[in-house]
């Protein structure tokens, strides 16, 4: 580790531009955030006024989690497309850990350890045995779902241990935690990634394998580790999810769950070539891409076209960024 | 074909001079070769353990169920050897099997007419892929997962999720279940011609290599003289074309047209494209892969379902497969280039 920090500390910006040119890109997606919060205030102020908005906050913040792993193995050029069936699983295994009266910092546990050991599956994979990312995500995803519906037969889970739901906090306070823990993770890996060695590691594999390399960095190892955090991130999302409501239901995750999340990332501004974006860029993606789906109800607008509208943002996020970055 | 054996210097591919007993040897080894084996494996296993499993009907009736994510994989085939991906063929399928409904029930086309304004849909699609990836220069990946979720969110919009399209006349519903002469899917009389078309662009004309060259290096390509961002449009167009008119065979199977048409079907196509040995990244590929790759899962798929075992055993081995596949792969081309190292190759190493 001592290593990595003394090759990194030359190559941390050489020259430093200003902070709002640096932030751009995030700067941009979050004025048409605020502009959408000024619409919603303007035609449909109940949005704020009946606690809908506060539910959006709630109910991304799972999503939010993904998006900081996914942020993370896509800044290291990498892509994972199983997280959905990594998400049901560990829902799974949580519900029936509390189901079988295990307390939930025990469940807890136990969900990390299977969602970070099917992130080390895909990490050995993809960092092992050279299988490219797409592929062996792809791969693990097919697995990964058609061996829980062989196992669970889509059996909801029912009569949780006490604890399970809300922490067993009661639906105020347990919201405040469920946020809370979302933000505290958002917060760590934003600083880890900017100011750690790991972190500015991973930018150096994702911008450049071979440099980095060079540089004393191993690529194998930063590789293996994001896809192992990812899928630890992916337990933590499952739990945050799950403890929402009194069962735990084994269709979370599909319906295009991954989709969703690096569709989150990417309008923040992550590259998908890697080594390009920040974690804010991710937060913003996912409060944007969030707050549009539930507004719509309240805008008058029929909820069906959410996955077109949701579409449409993307790709105009990445054509308008493609445009500014041909114009400069 | 000439007959001097051993002689030749060969790098493992494209070499045209190399001996007939080489040709097989290489061929088995490649991942062609180890796909035809499980497929074979798996006809023999089906065969003891499943009903009827080794049936004429039976043997009709493997291409006909998975019919739809065999053209998409057709259609990807191209796509892919150009080093693209394109995601969004399933949510297009959504949105074209919407489309052929509104314009025959409620526009009052006749069928025909929709039909031939589905495709023209389809392609307008893929159009508008190609515009994005190759004008503003934006990733194939992001661009196509973008419109993934456009395309369906539209077929969802329009149909506010619950209309869908019933009543077809017979004439139209005979293309997605009857039979010519008793045994003979339908169906089957547009995957072929399709799959040759195919075949003979990748393989048999100009077009076809300078998608492998794109494949290699864009940049390469440009400088070869290959109008490479006229040759992409090409392959996302007839993909669109492609998603489409497996949206008219999905609606004529079902005798329905829903938002949720090919929900899915984009990861399966893309299995079957990469199981069948042609590389994620571009520049490899093929079409006879392509099927073989369909056929091992579509084989799969059937006989397991024939000998009464779990259904979600198929996408679990698949995945097995799709994995095992590409170690496999890497490992025989590894072989390969240390053979061409040592020059000397033994032959029998091989087979």
């Amino acid at each position: 580790m001592a290593s990595e920090q003394v090759a990194l500390s030359y190559s941390i910006e050489p020259h430093h531009p200003p902070a709002w040119r640096k932030y751009l890109r995030e700067m941009s997606v979050a004025a048409v955030y605020v502009l959408l919060l000024i619409v919603l205030l303007i035609r449909a102020p109940r949005f704020f006024s009946t606690g809908e908005f506060r539910e959006v906050l709630v109910g991304h913040a799972a999503i939010l989690v993904a998006a900081v792993g996914m942020t993370l193995v896509i800044l290291a050029r990498e892509i994972d497309i199983s997280i959905g069936s990594q998400l049901s699983i560990c829902c799974i295994v949580a519900g029936m850990m509390s189901r079988a009266g295990w307390s939930m910092p025990a469940a807890a546990l136990a969900t990390l350890a299977v969602g970070v050991a099917m992130g080390m599956i895909n990490g050995a994979l993809v960092a092992g045995l050279n299988v490219p990312s797409i592929v062996a995500t792809l791969a693990t995803l097919v697995i990964w779902r058609e061996g829980k519906k062989l196992w669970n037969q889509g059996e909801i889970i029912q009569n949780l241990h006490g604890d399970f739901q809300w922490f067993g906090l009661g639906q105020t306070s347990g919201k405040w935690v469920l946020v809370l823990v979302a933000m505290g993770i958002f917060v760590l890996f934003a600083l880890a990634m900017r100011y750690s060695a790991a972190g500015r590691a991973i930018y150096a594999v994702g911008s450049d394998r071979e440099a980095a390399r060079l540089a004393g960095i191993r690529p194998r190892r930063v590789t293996f580790a994001v896809f192992a955090i990812m899928g630890g991130l992916t337990a933590v999302a499952a739990l945050l999810t799950s403890i929402r409501l009194p069962t735990v239901r084994p269709n979370a995750g599909e319906d295009g769950y991954e989709l969703t999340v690096i569709a989150a990332v990417v309008v923040g501004g992550v590259a998908i070539s890697g080594g390009r974006g920040t974690l804010l860029g991710s937060l913003i993606g996912v409060a944007l891409l969030g707050t549009i789906g539930s507004s719509l109800v309240f805008l008058d607008s029929s909820p069906y076209w959410e996955k077109a509208i949701q579409g449409g943002i993307i790709l105009l996020a990445v054509a308008s960024d493609a445009l500014y970055r041909r114009a400069e | 074909m000439n007959r001097s054996q051993g002689e030749s210097p060969t790098p493992l591919v494209l070499n045209d001079r190399v001996s007939s007993r080489r040709v097989i040897s290489t061929w088995l080894a490649s991942q062609q070769g180890v796909l035809l084996l499980v497929i074979v494996a798996e006809l023999i296993i089906f065969s003891i353990t499943g009903t009827n499993f080794l049936s004429l009907a039976n043997a009709f009736e493997i291409p006909r169920a998975g019919l739809e994510i065999g053209l998409l994989a057709l259609a990807l085939t191209p796509v892919i050897v150009t080093g693209g991906i394109d995601l969004s063929v399933g949510s297009l399928m959504g949105l074209a099997a919407i489309v052929l409904g509104k314009l025959w029930r409620d526009a009052h086309w006749p069928m025909e007419w929709a039909i031939a304004g589905t495709l023209v849909l389809g392609m307008a699609a893929g159009f508008l892929n190609a515009w994005l990836i190759t004008r503003l220069r934006i990733p194939p990946l992001i661009v196509t997962l973008g419109t993934f979720s456009l395309f369906r969110g539209l077929a969802e919009g329009i149909t506010r999720a619950v209309d869908n399209f019933t009543g077809f006349s017979d004439r139209f519903v005979f293309l997605g279940q009857g039979y010519f002469f008793g045994q003979v899917p339908a169906q089957l009389l547009v995957l072929i011609p399709l799959a040759a078309a195919f075949w003979v662009l990748l393989h048999r004309t100009t077009i076809g290599r300078a998608l492998v060259a794109i494949g290699f290096s864009p940049e390469g390509a440009r400088h070869a003289g290959i109008p490479v961002d006229r040759r992409l449009t090409l392959v996302y167009v007839l993909c669109g074309m492609t998603a489409s008119l497996a949206a008219v065979i999905f609606v004529a199977h079902l005798g329905q047209a829903k938002a949720d048409a090919g929900t899915g079907y984009e990861l399966l196509a893309i299995t079957a494209v990469v199981l069948g040995g042609t590389s994620i990244f571009g520049g490899r590929g093929s079409v006879t892969g392509t099927l073989l790759g369909w056929l091992a899962i579509a084989i799969l798929q059937q006989g397991l379902t024939l000998s009464d075992w779990p259904r979600e055993l198929a996408g679990i081995l698949t995945g097995v497969l799709l994995i095992a596949a590409i170690v496999l792969n890497q490992l025989l081309v590894k072989m390969g280039q240390r053979k061409a190292a040592t020059r000397r190759s033994d032959e029998t190493a091989q087979a």
